[in-house]
């Protein structure tokens, strides 16, 4: 409870009283009541990183969990080496961000890099990637959900090993192919787990910062810049504390809502839990 | 710093920004035992240097102690100099702050507020002996807040000059470049040496949008005779016939030629150096020690419009401590003495941080063991006379700078258009908006 406290409480309630706050970190700050708040909602940029970080979290957040569900009933059969394929698709998670983002950054250099070396073989238009402002939010998708997609994978699969070998049995006596066996029985019973990966990768993607630090440094000209980049910048690169600790709040309250939402409309459409 | 590339490939940039990154950690944070303050009685230097730098403080550290025994240091290494302002920070909070530190320039404005941090101001003044104006300019600046008060002494200052391949030049029928270098001429070259299809390009420039996409165009803006600031301050200048020159220069050569490779800050452009896909580099004696042995490079002034201006990236010894002042002050200046220095130079290829060091006969042996520093030691004296602003505002300003430069390479916006738009956002930030 102590560690709980110095860890998590104290932090929690410090940026609340920094978020009213003039501060530059290094010395004693100035109560400025809502000032920061006002600013916030002033700030184009501010909306404009509110705007990336909601439309990375459209667009992470699905991709993952569909590509995942596939995968992990790829993973659930019973093949020779099983282990190693499992071990491919949960590797990239335990791979280390920078890593991950200097051979994304290589991959995705627009002047030579593999991609774009594909794409010329093909006959296909180079990208920009990373350096275009239209496409550098994108390809940050792309890394992250190659990056977190072993671990949806390893929850639907966990989910499917749970399902019981009877209820499948008896959907094949009953006359059910594979695939409607699947559509029937194993899907719902997964909604536990998708409703467990909507909310955790909800959070983490409105929490996305290593990526985009260590690839685009939120360019070009913002066109990645999150709102925990755009946090960061504030308070480490501009040391406006106080204004950072408003952005963090704000976003505190988003996830609040947006786990809620989620947990709420979960339970609703849940066939397992009312069990 | 040599024997680091990435520590130092890109200095300043990553000062502005990590060198200050998790000082909130430190200051709030109240606990960090991490200082040292007196060990024996001897007062402690933190420096972040490695390898033969790390070898050549301590061994100066020896000689002073032998000598001097009733004033002794503890020379030790008080993690990577990037860390160096979070830890300082730190280690007030702590109470235990050590007698120097090295410490980037970009963190004077935020340590000269602190009480810890002594004003050296009066002590150099009133010490001919120490010969302050013999350090070279932008050495002097470096340590130097706009109000005149000295926080530091120089520890290193660095600066940028071109960097070519002579193999491509002599594969395209050009000549080397000369001191005397236009921008045309230098434009010329870059389309020249380019050849998009085979993936080469004649200059590389860092696009992160960081100080280090900042700093070259400012020494671009000075070339053409141009200003970031009115001489008091107050507002920006960079929006002038100067500045819209420097950015017509990177969107004819980034947009119109496609002769530049835009490096999106993970230092790419090295590797491309290496393998002969760039032709020219702006860039400092840190990245000359990367350069594999089979490159044949020369080094150049930097190509000029009214002037040859380069941008230097000053670091100073600060001095903390009341308590140990006097030992302190004593040493430094015996470390930026000129014989001590180049006997630091020497060992290191740190650029001399002092005319006189030039003079003295050590210095032949040093262009002998790096002759390609030779031009970077000339930049210092004669094209590096100008520095950027110490003021606490400089990193936001930077990065309404950077955010044009960005535009304008991406061909986003047009030269002028980012000029406008970078000036309201830097006199917003200077009238404390």
């Amino acid at each position: 409870m102590v560690l709980i406290a110095v860890f998590g409480l104290v932090p929690v309630v410090w940026s609340l009283l920094l978020s009213f706050q003039q501060t530059d970190l290094t010395s004693a700050g100035t109560w400025s009541g809502a000032a920061n708040y006002q600013q916030m909602v002033h700030d184009p940029v501010f909306w404009q990183a509110a705007r990336q970080t909601l439309l990375y979290c459209v667009l992470f957040v699905p991709i993952t969990m569909a590509l995942a569900v596939p995968i992990a009933v790829l993973l659930n059969q019973k093949v020779r080496g099983m282990t190693f394929y499992r071990m491919a698709v949960f590797a990239p998670l335990v791979t280390s961000t920078v890593a991950t983002g200097v051979i994304f950054s290589w991959l995705f250099n627009p002047q030579i890099g593999l991609v774009n070396a594909g794409l010329d073989k093909l006959g296909l238009p180079q990208q920009g990637f990373f350096q275009s402002t239209g496409e550098a939010l994108p390809a940050v998708v792309a890394m992250t959900v190659w990056g977190w997609l072993g671990f949806a994978v390893i929850i639907y699969l966990s989910a499917l090993q749970n399902v019981p070998r009877e209820l499948m049995e008896a959907a094949e006596l009953d006359g059910c192919g594979r695939v409607k066996a699947f559509r029937k029985v194993e899907l719902p019973l997964l909604a536990p787990a998708s409703s467990f990966l909507l909310v955790w990768l909800t959070i983490n993607a409105l929490q996305l910062f290593d990526e985009v630090y260590v690839t685009t440094k939120g360019g070009p000209l913002h066109a990645s810049t999150v709102l925990v980049y755009y946090l960061y910048q504030q308070a480490f690169v501009n040391f406006n504390g106080g204004y950072a600790a408003a952005i963090g709040c704000a976003l505190f309250v988003v996830i609040l809502i947006v786990t809620a939402i989620q947990l709420w409309l979960g339970r609703r459409t849940s066939h397992y839990e009312a069990g | 710093m040599r024997a680091t590339p990435q520590r130092a490939g890109r200095r300043f940039g990553v000062r502005v920004t990590a060198g200050a990154a998790v000082l909130a950690l430190g200051t709030l944070a109240a606990c960090s035992g991490g200082g040292s303050g007196k060990s024996h009685g001897a007062v402690v230097m933190w420096h972040g240097y490695t390898d033969a730098e790390a070898k050549a403080i301590t061994q100066l550290g020896q000689e002073w102690n032998a000598a001097h025994p009733d004033q002794k240091v503890d020379v030790t290494f008080g993690g990577s100099n990037d860390d160096a302002l979070k830890k300082t920070l730190a280690s007030f909070v702590s109470g235990k702050a050590p007698g120097v530190a090295y410490e980037f320039g970009s963190s004077i404005t935020t340590l000269a507020k602190r009480n810890q941090t002594q004003d050296l101001t009066s002590l150099v003044k009133s010490t001919p002996s120490f010969q302050w104006n013999d350090f070279f300019p932008a050495a002097r600046q470096g340590a130097t807040t706009p109000d005149g008060k000295i926080y530091g002494v120089p520890a290193l200052v660095d600066n940028l000059a071109l960097v070519y391949n002579k193999k491509l030049f002599d594969a395209a029928g050009l000549s080397y470049p000369t001191p005397n270098w236009t921008w045309d001429d230098f434009r010329n070259a870059g389309r020249k040496l380019s050849a998009p299809s085979q993936h080469r390009y004649g200059w590389a420039y860092v696009n992160d949008g960081t100080e280090d996409t900042v700093w070259r165009y400012v020494a671009m803006l000075w070339q053409a005779g141009g200003d970031l600031l009115t001489p008091d301050g107050k507002k920006a200048a960079f929006d002038s016939p100067a500045g819209l020159a420097a950015m017509q220069l990177l969107h004819d050569m980034a947009v119109t030629d496609h002769s530049v490779y835009l490096d999106t800050g993970d230092g790419q452009y090295q590797n491309l150096f290496n393998s002969g896909k760039i032709g020219m580099l702006w860039t400092g004696p840190w990245d000359l020690s990367g350069i594999n042995k089979d490159i044949s490079y020369g080094a150049q002034f930097l190509p000029g419009k009214v002037n040859h201006a380069t941008i230097a990236g000053p670091d100073n010894y600060m001095l903390f401590n009341k308590g140990d002042r006097d030992t302190a002050w004593a040493f430094v200046q015996w470390l930026d003495s000129a014989q001590t220095h180049l006997k630091f130079a020497l060992a290191t290829g740190d650029l001399p941080l002092r005319q006189s060091e030039t003079q003295l006969p050590g210095y032949q042996d040093f262009l002998k063991r790096y002759p390609a520093n030779k031009v970077f030691v000339d930049n210092l004296s004669k094209n590096a006379t100008k520095s950027r602003p110490n003021i606490p505002e400089y990193p936001k300003i930077s990065q309404a700078i950077g955010l044009a430069v960005q535009a304008v390479l991406l061909g986003k916006t047009q030269p002028q258009a980012a000029l406008d738009q970078a000036r309201q956002q830097v006199d917003q930030i200077l009238a404390g908006a």
